[in-house]
């Protein structure tokens, strides 16, 4: 490849780098707003041929090739256009085979080489440029039209790609590798490029292509279906609207009954529990804990918000009946707390002449002592007179207790 | 524990419809000869066989020889089909509508309700008329809320089996056979009383052009 048109090339590169914001917008958009954009970028762009005028007064627009290239690259499914010229190409790579030969002929091996790299381009280009079309049928087939709304514009589309198909499979026609092979003559290379590698791609290519037209005809009649299926859901509504007395036959009427509608009744109904049975226990159990027992207050008596009547009399005499011990226990302290002087629980009770059981007496004292605050037992010391027991160690028998201020 | 083909035959004989996607083992199972004549043997003890809708997609149980008793059940099964069309098919087109890829409702189909859910609540159209289908008495609802009024129908579906919803902590729906069982009584009618309803609502579309 000669220098300048390297340079140039990488200088055009650089510039779709640089302005890549404004091809994408170009690309999305469909035209370039030119307000929004530098003047000087723009010409720039025009110059280097990625922008282009339609017509005076249009908007910018992208050049078809760029576009090409960007939707190659990025797997649009915008791009439904196939470029099916395979006879061209032929020609072409007829023609360089041609020049080849002659090359060869006159032992000029400079220039067959030359030659011979244009041609693999080109044969590789016609073998790639038919199956990025194979790709783009799929990419469509793939995704059911995906890209168009109704059920309608789908057939459409369907037919369009059918239409693709059919003519991309009339290119292939074009191929005559009994041609080709003649041309290609006893050439080691030639034969690999025209014969071995087309011929190849030539089968794969057909092959991929019948796949995708009945995959096509699959599509096309589900869409048929559906198509057929919402318009009959309509005219069921639109039927109904316009004979709102309109009742369906009674087909179960008819003598021979259409098997749509001969469902039997369903006769079987949850079978009835066995109690008895010792292997559902554990589960009946389980079903009786989770039982909720609810009661509901009957609310109607207790009614929160009536009236209710109280009087204002004084409130009536309590009398609270004092234990005769009790008393007595809190005569006991009084008079040790007003005499100050140490007295035994018996001498006491003998004193008062207290008819009360002497072993209950003490253990009435004791209680009596235990029952006060800590505070207040602080004031008293209480002393207890008594033996220790003949048979069971350490147990204590009380036989009288002495009560006195600290 | 229960044979599957125990459990083919409590489907069957409970009222049940089979299909790929309500009851895939099932399906399967049927699809062999041998269980298909099997269970078939055993259902016509009971003067009932299997039957088939939709090209052999859905299968349920039917009478064998219709009589007295047999014809009062199918007429009174057929009253409930024929009375609940208009609310379902109504149902559907609403469906089909507010999902936007117009691609009718099948076996397998999948029904996001929040999705329908929104889209309806941004249309007043669509609002008046889930307000319609869920006033039949098929559904019965009472709300005036566009939630409940969705939720109360696809809770009615999944009882009558039309939905199923396999993940009950999800609002996602599938579009059982039955649906396609709806489908093809309608289209019964459509062909035995030659009422002709594609074309009918084809030409509806074409004046609607015109005008």
């Amino acid at each position: 490849m000669s220098q300048p048109l390297h340079t140039s090339g990488v200088k055009f590169l650089k510039v779709l780098a640089k302005h890549a914001d404004l091809i994408m917008t170009a690309y999305l958009s469909g035209r370039i707003n030119e307000l929004d954009f530098d003047s000087k970028t723009l010409e720039k762009l025009i110059e280097h041929g990625i922008l282009w005028r339609p017509e005076p007064g249009e908007d910018l627009r992208l050049r078809s090739s760029v576009r090409t290239l960007l939707e190659q690259n990025l797997r649009d499914e915008r791009n439904r256009q196939l470029d099916a010229n395979v006879g061209s190409k032929l020609a072409t790579i007829k023609t360089i085979t041609s020049h080849y030969k002659e090359a060869l002929h006159h032992h000029n091996y400079a220039e067959s080489e030359v030659y011979m790299e244009d041609l693999t381009e080109h044969v590789y280009g016609l073998v790639d440029s038919m199956k990025s079309n194979v790709r783009n049928l799929w990419r469509r087939i793939h995704n059911e039209f995906g890209y168009v709304g109704s059920i309608h514009a789908k057939i459409r589309e369907n037919e369009l790609a059918q239409t693709q198909l059919t003519e991309m499979r009339q290119q292939l026609e074009m191929f005559h590798f009994d041609e080709l092979a003649q041309l290609a003559g006893s050439a080691r290379e030639l034969r690999r490029l025209l014969v071995v590698h087309l011929q190849r791609s030539h089968s794969e290519i057909s092959q991929e292509l019948s796949l995708a037209q009945s995959k096509l005809i699959d599509l096309l009649g589900k869409f048929r279906e559906y198509l057929d299926r919402s318009q009959m859901l309509k005219g069921f509504i639109l039927h109904h609207q316009q004979y709102p007395d309109y009742q369906v036959n009674d087909y179960s009427q008819l003598h021979n009954v259409p098997a749509l509608f001969k469902q039997s009744k369903a006769i079987l109904k949850p079978a009835a529990i066995d109690v008895n049975n010792a292997e559902h226990e554990q589960l009946l159990g389980q079903m009786v804990s989770q039982i909720k027992q609810i009661r509901h207050q009957k609310s109607e008596k207790s009614d929160p918000r009536k009236a209710q009547s109280f009087s204002l009399d004084d409130i009536e005499q309590v009398d609270i009946i004092s234990n005769e011990i009790k008393q007595a226990v809190d005569d006991y302290f009084c008079q040790i707390i007003d005499t100050g002087t140490i007295e035994s629980a018996l001498e006491f009770q003998q004193k008062q002449q207290l008819d009360i059981d002497s072993e209950v007496w003490i253990y009435s004292v004791i209680n009596g002592f235990y029952s006060l605050t800590l505070e207040e037992q602080d004031f008293f010391e209480v002393q207890t007179h008594g033996h220790v027991h003949h048979e069971f160690n350490g147990n204590y028998i009380i036989e009288d207790v002495s009560l006195g201020l600290r | 524990m229960i044979s599957l083909q125990g459990q083919v035959l409590e489907t069957l004989l409970s009222g049940g419809f089979i299909c790929a996607t309500s009851n895939e083992l099932a399906f399967n199972f049927l699809q062999n000869d041998d269980n298909y004549q099997s269970v078939e043997q055993q259902l016509n003890l009971m003067n009932r066989t299997i039957a088939k809708a939709c090209e052999g997609e859905v299968l349920f149980c039917a009478y064998q020889v219709i009589d007295e008793g047999e014809r009062r059940v199918v007429s009174q099964q057929f009253r409930e089909i024929a009375g609940s069309l208009l609310p379902l098919v109504e149902w559907l087109v609403l469906v089909q509508e507010t999902k936007g890829d117009n691609a009718p409702l099948s076996q397998g189909s999948v029904i996001r309700l929040n999705e329908i859910q929104s889209v309806i609540e941004d249309t007043p159209a669509f609002c008046e008329q889930l307000a319609k289908i869920a006033r039949y008495p098929l559904f019965n609802s009472t709300s005036s809320a566009v939630d409940a009024q969705l939720k109360l129908i696809f809770k009615r579906l999944v009882e009558q089996e039309y939905l199923l919803r396999p993940n009950p902590d999800t609002q996602i729906y599938l579009v059982t056979g039955k649906i396609d069982y709806l489908f093809e009584v309608i289209r019964f009618i459509d062909d035995t009383e030659n009422l002709h309803l594609a074309e009918q609502a084809q030409s509806a579309i074409e004046q609607g052009d015109l005008l």
